[in-house]
């Protein structure tokens, strides 16, 4: 990656940060896009594995101190996700679309599984339903937001590095 | 190396998870006090957005309501400042008088005639004076068992003898026969070629012909008017009382055109004041909740 792309990646990684701030709020729908997960992934396909984790665990580590509740447990997600996903990444993220999208739901689908466990806030019926319908859900919207991101950003940043 | 990393990070997190809640809270406030307070911004600003777009439409209607009720306070106001007068005026008079409501739904043609909500069984007669806070507002033409029907000042076939409130020159008020704006003024006709009138002076009614009686205002002089007579003199007058104004009106009984008005209208202060010693004992009377309809006959007797 040369100096401009380094840039332009920056660029788009704290735009997707501060649209988690911005955009999520306004929007406030019931199963929210996960831009910090999206910015993530977006790491993750371009870096080493240990990277992709080191970044999750500091985007966990930001999420977290707003819901000091659960701090600790968003960085774990993150990091464990960050790790998987750059360690996968040979395997989704092709040229393939629907592959890509597959990346990002099942991406976000399993930081928030990690997340909703290591924090144990929710439990029985609640956290049941959470991880089986909203989460889901999110993941899903999720997905779509980051494929729109991925198509956007390609032109600039070009394909992943396999 | 990767592995290692990964480890060393999830090891960390799961540290952090695990802490006491007063070292979290404290390491969590350690990260919104430095890293994440522009994004802490961000996020308060984002959701006070959503906050004020949600309660724009509300906010709109909110303003709607307002306004439209501030702009009927407007009309309430007034009203209420007409009535106000009104009750100076009946407080002035103390009796002989009918109060009425002037009845809208006067139609195209019928724009100088108005029917009042005192009839014949309230003690109104035939060619009574109307009159309102401000002066003459016509005189009573057909008298009906719950209803009269008055004609108003702009009427052709209305006339007042009348006078300059100092006394100094005599005349007749009648409806100026202009088009448009002017047929809304009266005029004062046949005054003495010698009796000269400068602008704003106040006519009155003068009490000649027993219909009237004397000192009722009907309007000021604007200027004089040119005519082909000789031997008398013109002038337009603006009339005291303006006809949109006429809601609520008195009626005088016959009585009291006899015994006259004495300075009931002379003294603006008089009437001021009664108004707001009737303002006074309206307040008073509102908390007894004395019935109406009786202040109304008791009205129409001689004050003993």
């Amino acid at each position: 990656m040369n100096a401009a792309k380094g840039i332009w990646f920056a660029f788009v990684f704290l735009l997707l940060v501060a649209l988690q701030y911005t955009l999520r709020p306004v929007l406030a729908w019931r199963a929210p896009i996960d831009f910090l997960v999206i910015a993530l992934l977006l790491v993750a396909v371009r870096a080493r594995p240990g990277v992709a984790a080191m970044a999750g665990f500091v985007l966990g580590l930001l999420a977290d101190s707003l819901t000091p509740g659960a701090f600790g447990a968003g960085a774990f997600a993150m990091t464990v996700v960050g790790f998987a996903a750059s360690s996968l990444k040979a395997a989704f993220f092709t040229d393939n679309l629907g592959l890509n999208g597959v990346f990002v739901f099942l991406g976000t689908w399993a930081f928030d599984i990690i997340f909703l466990v290591a924090e144990r806030r929710l439990a029985s019926t609640d956290l049941i339903v959470r991880i089986v319908f909203w989460s889901p859900l999110s993941a899903a919207v999720t997905a779509v937001a980051g494929l729109v991101v991925l198509l956007l950003v390609r032109p600039v940043l070009g394909a992943p590095r396999l | 190396m990767d592995l290692l990393l990964a480890a060393t990070c999830a090891g960390a997190a799961f540290v952090l998870l695990i802490l006491p809640a007063a070292s979290r809270e404290g390491a969590a406030a350690a990260l919104r006090g430095t890293l994440v307070s522009p994004l802490a911004v961000l996020q308060e600003k984002a959701e006070l957005s959503r906050r004020a777009f949600l309660a724009h439409d509300a906010a709109v209607r909110v303003a709607d309501s307002v306004t439209l009720r501030s702009l009927r306070l407007v009309g309430l106001e007034e009203e209420n400042e007409r009535l106000r007068k009104l009750l100076g005026l009946g407080a002035a008079l103390r009796w002989g008088f009918i109060p009425a409501e002037a009845l809208q739904g006067r139609g195209l043609g019928d724009d100088f005639t108005i029917p009042l909500s005192a009839g014949q069984r309230a003690g109104v007669a035939p060619l009574s004076p109307v009159v309102s806070a401000e002066g003459l507002v016509g005189m009573v033409e057909r008298v009906d068992a719950s209803l009269s029907l008055a004609i108003l000042w702009p009427h052709p076939d209305f006339r007042v003898s009348a006078m300059a409130a100092d006394g100094s020159a005599y005349g007749i008020i009648a409806a100026h026969p202009g088009t448009g704006a002017s047929r809304y003024f009266l005029e004062l006709r046949s005054v003495p070629v010698r009796s000269q009138l400068k602008a704003g002076v106040l006519i009155v009614s003068s009490g000649l012909g027993e219909v009237f009686p004397k000192g009722i205002p009907i309007g000021t002089v604007v200027s004089e008017l040119k005519t082909a007579d000789g031997y008398a003199r013109s002038y337009l007058v603006r009339p005291a009382v303006k006809l949109p104004d006429v809601t609520s009106v008195m009626i005088l009984t016959p009585a009291r055109v006899r015994a006259g008005v004495d300075n009931v209208w002379a003294l603006g202060t008089a009437t001021d004041s009664a108004t707001k010693g009737v303002v006074a004992a309206g307040d008073s009377l509102a908390g007894k909740a004395r019935p109406v309809p009786r202040v109304r006959r008791d009205s129409t007797k001689p004050a003993p």
